[in-house]
Formats: C-alpha cells, sequence, structure tokens
C-alpha cells in the first residue's frame, strides 16, 4: 500500500463524515428521496393496474351476429366488465358521452358483417379477415396512462390464438379532446408523448439547479471575499445589491430558458418527423399536441419565474453559509424538492395521485413547469395560470425575505449552525 | 480641531457573548488611530459598527457629528472601509473593480476619470490593472484595495488589518500608502491591527482592546514612558497582567 495513504484516507473520511452538511446532502437526502420516489411511482403503478383491471368495457355491437356474440363472452370470460349496445356510430358514442356514462375511457366497435366475415374465415377462406376497432380516450399522464387500452388488444389476440391466427384484425383509434382521431393508436401517441414527459423534466431539474449553483456562489463568493462587505459600506441602497445580483443571474436564466425552449421545440419537432416517419398517420402538431406560440409563451413564463423563485431562494439560502462550498451544500437540501416532483411527474398524471400528495406537488413551486408542460399539450390553461400566478407570489414572499434579510446585519453574520443532537439555530458570527 | 469619531459606551452582544463592553473612544479629524488587541478582543465589531455594517446592542457612534445608527446613509457617503483579507471581483480586470466602485461616488465622466486614474497612482499597479483581479497576488490584490479605499478621498477610511499576511515590501508600500496619502489629504484614519509595530510607526494615538473594552488609550510614546516598556507589545502586555 502507498505511504500514507491509510492516514489521509482516515484524515479525509473523519473531516467528510464530521460535516453535518456533507452527511446530510450526500447520505441522508438520497435515503429519504428515493425511498418517496419510490412509494409514489408504487402507488401509480397500482393505481394503473387497479384501473386496469376494473376497465369497464363498452361494446358497440352493431353486428348482433353468434360470432360477435362469442367474442364479447370471450371478454367476460377473462373478466373483462363490458357493457353491450348496439346500432350505434362511434360518432355517437363520442357526441352523446357514451364512455363516461358507462365509466369507461374505451369501447370496441364490432361491425356490421363481423360474423359473416368470421364464418367465411373459418370455412377457409383466408382472403376475408374480421375487424373490430378500438377506441380510446387519450391521457397524457405518463407511462402507465393507457395501460387499459393495451389490455384489450392482447385479449383480442387471445381471441385469434383461441380461433385462428389472424382472424382478426383490431384497429386503433384515439379519442382526443372529444373528436376521433381515426387510425392513430393512443399507445403510439403515449409512447412519443413520454419521451418528451421524460425529456422536459430532465432539463427543468438541470436548469434549476444550475440556475441556483450560480445565484448562490455569486452570493457565497462576495461572502467569502468580503466584497459584499465592502459594498454594504458605499453609498448604494441595499435593497439595489440584492436586486443587482438577482436581475444578474434572472438575465443568464432567462438566456437558460429561452435556450431551453429552442431546445425544446427542435426536440418535439424531430420527433413529430420520427412519428410522421416511423408511424404513418400520427401528426402530433395536426393532433394538436405540439405547443403553439402561445403555449410556448406560457411555458417559458411558468419556467421564468420557476427560476426567479430558485435564484430568490438560492441567494437567502447562501446568505446562511460562511463560503462558497457551505452555500453549494445548503443549496443541496433543495434538490430533493426539485427532484421528487420532476421524478415522480415523469411517469404520473398529477391527477391520479391522492390529494394530499397532489396538494403537496402543487405547493412545491419547482413542479409547475412540469405541470405546465403536460397541461399545455391539453389546453388546460387555467392549470398553468395558477401555475404561474402561484410561483409568482412565492417568490415575491421568497424576496421580500431577502430583501429584510440585505436590509440587516443579518446578511453577514448570519449562519446555519448544527448543533450536536442535530438541532439547528441561527448563529451570530464575531471576530 | 473637531472629532471624526466619537464611540460611547458600545456594547454589542452576540447571543451569549458580549463582543464589545462599554467600549468608548474619540478620534480627532485628521489622525491616524489605532486598535490593537488580540483576536476576539472586539476591534473587527467595533470598526464594522462605525462603518454602518452592524448595529451596536447598546451606545452611540457619530462619525463626523452623523449618527451610525440614524444616519447611516450619510455616514456611507463620507467613509470608506476595507475589510481584513478582503478579495476582488476574481473576473474583472483591477480598472474595472476601481470603475465599478468609483461609479458609487459620481457620476460624472470626468470626475470618474479623475478618481480611477487617482487610485491607479495609489496601487502603483501600473498595466497590471488591465488583468484580472484573480492574476493578481495577494499583495497585489491589497494594494489595489487600499488603492480603491483612498481614492474618493473619504472623510474617515477605516482599515480592519491593512498589511496583514502581505511579504515585507508589499506591507512597506501599503504602510507608505497610509502614511503619506493620509497626511497630504487630510484623510482621518481608523485602523486595526494585530502588528504593533506597524501601528507604533503608523499610528498618532492608539488605543489597546482587550475583551471588548479599552484598556488604555494615548500617544505610543506617552504608553511606552507610562509602563516602561520598551514597544506597545510590552504594554500590552502588562496592561492586561500577562507581563
Amino acid at each position: 500500500m502507498l505511504k500514507g495513504f491509510q492516514t489521509i484516507l482516515v484524515k479525509e473520511l473523519k473531516e467528510m463524515m464530521r460535516d453535518p452538511k456533507i452527511l446530510v446532502g450526500i447520505i441522508i437526502v438520497p435515503l429519504i428521496m428515493f425511498p418517496i420516489l419510490g412509494l409514489v411511482i408504487g402507488y401509480a403503478t397500482q393505481t394503473a393496474q387497479e384501473e386496469a383491471a376494473q376497465a369497464r368495457l363498452l361494446v358497440v355491437d352493431n353486428d348482433g351476429g353468434n360470432w360477435s356474440q362469442a367474442f364479447i363472452k370471450f371478454f367476460r370470460a377473462v373478466n373483462v366488465t363490458t357493457t353491450v349496445i348496439n346500432n350505434t356510430t362511434p360518432e355517437q358514442v363520442v357526441s352523446q358521452d357514451l364512455l363516461t356514462q358507462n365509466n369507461s375511457t374505451q369501447f370496441l366497435l364490432i361491425p356490421q358483417g363481423f360474423s359473416e366475415n368470421m364464418t367465411q374465415f373459418t370455412n377457409g377462406n383466408l382472403n376475408v379477415k374480421a375487424t373490430v376497432d378500438i377506441y380510446g380516450v387519450f391521457k397524457s399522464g405518463g407511462i402507465f396512462s393507457n395501460v387499459a387500452s393495451a389490455g384489450i388488444t392482447t385479449i383480442v389476440e387471445g381471441f385469434n390464438r383461441a380461433v385462428s391466427p389472424n382472424v382478426i384484425y383490431a384497429s386503433q383509434s384515439t379519442i382526443l379532446d372529444g373528436e376521433i382521431q381515426a387510425g392513430v393508436d393512443p399507445n403510439t401517441l403515449s409512447g412519443l408523448l413520454f419521451i418528451q414527459s421524460l425529456a422536459l423534466p430532465i432539463t427543468i431539474m438541470i436548469l434549476l439547479t444550475y440556475a441556483m449553483q450560480i445565484a448562490a456562489t455569486s452570493v457565497a463568493m462576495e461572502k467569502e471575499e468580503k466584497t459584499l462587505e465592502t459594498l454594504l459600506t458605499v453609498p448604494v441602497d441595499r435593497f439595489a445589491i440584492l436586486m443587482g445580483k438577482l436581475s444578474g443571474s434572472i438575465f443568464i436564466a432567462g438566456i437558460g430558458a429561452v435556450a431551453y425552449m429552442f431546445g425544446y421545440n427542435y426536440m418535439l419537432g424531430s420527433f413529430a418527423g420520427m412519428a410522421q416517419t416511423g408511424a404513418p398517420g400520427v401528426d402530433l402538431a395536426a393532433l394538436g399536441l405540439t405547443p403553439s406560440l402561445f403555449d410556448y409563451t406560457l411555458l417559458g413564463l411558468s419556467l421564468f419565474v420557476t427560476l426567479l423563485s430558485a435564484l430568490a431562494l438560492a441567494v437567502i439560502m447562501s446568505a446562511f453559509a460562511e463560503d462558497v462550498r457551505g452555500a453549494t451544500a445548503l443549496i443541496g437540501y433543495i434538490y430533493p424538492v426539485i427532484f421528487v416532483p420532476s421524478l415522480a411527474l415523469m411517469y404520473l398524471d398529477i391527477n391520479s395521485l391522492p390529494l394530499f400528495v397532489k396538494a403537496i406537488f402543487y405547493a412545491i413551486p419547482f413542479s409547475h413547469p412540469v405541470i405546465a408542460s403536460k397541461a399545455v399539450v391539453l389546453g388546460d390553461y387555467a392549470t398553468v395560470v395558477f401555475g404561474i400566478i402561484y410561483v409568482a407570489a412565492f417568490t415575491i414572499v421568497i424576496m421580500y425575505i431577502a430583501s429584510r434579510l440585505f436590509a440587516t446585519e443579518k446578511i453577514l453574520t448570519a449562519k446555519l449552525k448544527f448543533k450536536r443532537r442535530g438541532s439547528k439555530k441561527t448563529a451570530e458570527q464575531q471576530e | 480641531m473637531g472629532l471624526a469619531v466619537e464611540a460611547k459606551d458600545l456594547v454589542k452582544q452576540f447571543g451569549n457573548i458580549r463582543a464589545l463592553d462599554e467600549l468608548s473612544f474619540h478620534i480627532k479629524q485628521g489622525e491616524i488611530f489605532g486598535l490593537i488587541g488580540p483576536n476576539g478582543a472586539g476591534k473587527t465589531t467595533t470598526l464594522r459598527a462605525i462603518s454602518t455594517l452592524i448595529l451596536p446592542t447598546s451606545g452611540s457612534v457619530e462619525v463626523f457629528g452623523l449618527d451610525a445608527v440614524n444616519q447611516a446613509g450619510e455616514v456611507r457617503k463620507i467613509i470608506s472601509y476595507l475589510p481584513e483579507e478582503a478579495g476582488a471581483y476574481p473576473n474583472l480586470s483591477g480598472w474595472e473593480y476601481l470603475k465599478f466602485m468609483a461609479k458609487f461616488y459620481t457620476k460624472n465622466a470626468s470626475e470618474l476619470e479623475k478618481i480611477i486614474n487617482e487610485a491607479a497612482q495609489i496601487s502603483g499597479l501600473a498595466d497590471r490593472l488591465k488583468d484580472k483581479a484573480k492574476t493578481y497576488s495577494k499583495g497585489m490584490k491589497r494594494r489595489l484595495l487600499v488603492a480603491r479605499a483612498l481614492m474618493t478621498k473619504p472623510k474617515l477610511a477605516v482599515l480592519d488589518e491593512p498589511a496583514s499576511g502581505l511579504d515585507v515590501l508589499h506591507a512597506y508600500y501599503v504602510r507608505g500608502i497610509i502614511k503619506t496619502y493620509v497626511k497630504e489629504h487630510g484623510v482621518t484614519v481608523l485602523l486595526s491591527s494585530h502588528n504593533m509595530l506597524e501601528v507604533e510607526y503608523l499610528c498618532d494615538r492608539v488605543a489597546l482592546v482587550n475583551k471588548g473594552k479599552i484598556v488604555v488609550e494615548g500617544k505610543s510614546d506617552e504608553l511606552k514612558q507610562k509602563y516602561e516598556s520598551q514597544n506597545l507589545e510590552e504594554v500590552f502586555a502588562k496592561v492586561v497582567g500577562y507581563a
């Protein structure tokens, strides 16, 4: 072994393990964060499975023949609760809101001539195939949102295996915003949008953490280098110092937000292209599933106010640090609050969460850009605007606290002190 | 001549710690006044209270007749504070830093230029002022900051350990600036130091601080004579009962 290696290693471990900021940030936070995330995702999986198990299927039997009866019976045999109606067009199902009335999110259309085609196929005329149409309401929730729709296709395949391979061809259509998009598979759509729902939170997480580091480092560096101490004794309004620092960070963050919007737009463009070549007939833009200029403006605004709140919070947190290292460690405590909702919302529709979890997610300002990005796709502007107002109000409160901090000697003397028993309090710094 | 600083019964409490304990002293206009004492004696706290950075728990500080608490904004116009071991903005050049700081005192372009040129002369950094501050040595940084503190010809310059940690030549340069510049421009200086020799060389009068109190105050020579000591270090040791 290298000479002196052990001595240095022991010293390093002692030094780091005794630093409560490192202990909490590196060890305690992940130990808490990931179990919480696991619980949330576990809940989402369970809910999706339960929904799939309890899914009611509306069957529009416009054929009424023996084979259609057998087909419906097969569904019942695998414990799918079905409601059967006759002589109804898909448009009528949608316009009369029959899905909601039957507590279902999808329906199976057995067209006229189904039994006849089945009979011909089973009698050896393999050129004739029976068709059924599956219509599913599109939900942009997350990875588990279209589990039920996929389940029906599996049952149709099961029926084919029982009777004869490829006897029934099942076409997929999507019901989006009350309109039928014929030939658009909800699973394909959901797959494409899932890529977005992964990329967006990741980008937002990176942008927020990076911006907070910039702001915190900026204040901490001023404290460490004592340039802040100098500034506080020159004839300048202390609020101007705070606003100057924040505006500098906002400017950088603003450039970040714009760059992010351009990048995001490019990404969506490339996915739309992939969708057109990879899955003919699926055009996200034509379906209104790519953001418009108005959507981008709202998204940009949501991201901007969130960045602002993060920056203001970073400034306050760093005021309690003595140096850059301390500020970085303190900012680390906020990361779980950014990561948990962002990671969770990759997989989940916020509306599928229990009320108290939903309330917590809405209360965290950093969740709102992710929530907004999903909401604009569905045209839910009220949620986006609420988020912007809420985060703006939060930011004003934080900035008020920051301005009070700058107006007093606390900006120089306050520091977060960890006592041995884990309690913490602010202490004054003296010569 | 009137008083530049008058501190009366200053008390500063940090939680359970009494950093200043009814500390009183005064500085005459044009004087170089030194606060000396060990670490934790209360020197920096005193300088910070006079520079409007912290509020005294009780007592009062007046700077040229202005109350440092109630007229802090006015006090900041006539003082200049140099914290101990302060740095500059690493990514700004020395020139940019001086300009940035000068802009708080004047918006007039010709005055601004005059102030910066003055600072350039005081610092003696010449062309190096064009370089970023992060490329400066500790001594160069301190010269830049001392120049910044004096360039506006403040009525009161508060300098916390102005030459601490500097090598012989840089320390000599900085002390030289303080001594000559102050006398030429009639700037009053309040400085703190651990270095008793430095204080003897620079200061017209000194106050020895211990445990938040002024234990003795006067001219160096008088104090040495009174306590039959070779230097201020010995005076201090005798006053606090160490020797």
